[in-house]
């Protein structure tokens, strides 16, 4: 994503070998279309619906309690 | 030419998505190679061929403005493919190549845009050359102009053929 012309003829060649020409194709458009979109999001400044011990809280709470930087909330995930 | 081959369109058998990437070519945009590639996943293919074809040739953004952006993004990203697409639909509502390298070029000091017109320039630029700068002075300048369901229409409409541009990069183009 940062360098796309980096994935040069090579590049695919060696992704062939472990995946077919639809894979690749579903997985490159799986990436290029997050990138997009994780941009745009970006901008947007959300902020997690769910406080860190698990409470539904509001946007502006919820900026207080996440601050700017991202966090992953895989942590806190159900198991 | 391209890493990822285009199907040819006779070898697309599901008549739904066979009809939608004819309208793609037909179009202008997005083309006929980019979705002759996504139609190798035939499921994900129609919904994303849709959602493209409704977001750039429908909603309340005029068509022309968002045919500007579109090929600015592309010649910011030196995505040659999508760089040389063009809108027919835009064409036949008066947009010219003087236009287009405009809204490409300094914008900003040009007759041809209205503060409106700029403002959305500005927002696709930014956010494509460092989306930081998409904050929310940017924001309250887009809502002087647009209703947020118009400045919604514009972000999501710069985030999908951002990742088609990039995406048309990485697997290469054959024009």
């Amino acid at each position: 994503m940062t360098d796309p012309d980096a994935l040069d003829s090579n590049y695919y060649d060696g992704l062939r070998e472990l995946l077919s020409d639809d894979e690749i194709t579903q997985l490159g458009i799986f990436l290029c279309f997050n990138a997009g979109y994780h941009t745009f999001f970006g901008t947007l400044k959300f902020y997690p619906m769910y406080s860190p011990d698990g409470r539904i809280v509001g946007q502006e709470e919820s900026e207080r309690l996440y601050g700017a930087a991202p966090a992953s909330l895989h942590s806190m995930a159900a198991e | 030419m391209t890493v990822i081959k285009p199907l040819d369109i006779n070898d697309i058998t599901d008549p739904e998505l066979k009809e939608l990437v004819e309208k793609c070519e037909a179009l202008g945009v997005p083309g006929g190679e980019f979705p002759r590639i996504v139609a190798r996943m035939p499921e994900q293919a129609k919904p994303l061929l849709r959602v493209m074809l409704l977001n750039f040739n429908e909603g309340n953004v005029d068509h022309r403005l968002k045919e500007i952006i579109r090929v600015q993004l592309a010649r910011y990203s030196e995505e040659p493919y999508n760089s040389g697409l063009r809108s027919i639909k835009a064409k036949d509502m008066g947009l010219t190549e003087e236009i287009i390298d405009a809204g490409s070029g300094d914008y900003e000091d040009s007759e041809f845009f209205t503060e409106s017109e700029k403002v959305a320039l500005r927002y696709a630029d930014q956010m494509f050359l460092d989306s930081s700068k998409v904050d929310k002075e940017l924001y309250d300048e887009l809502k002087k102009h647009y209703t947020e369901a118009q400045v919604m229409e514009l972000g999501a409409f710069i985030a999908l053929f951002h990742g088609a541009h990039i995406a048309m990069r990485s697997f290469g183009s054959s024009q």
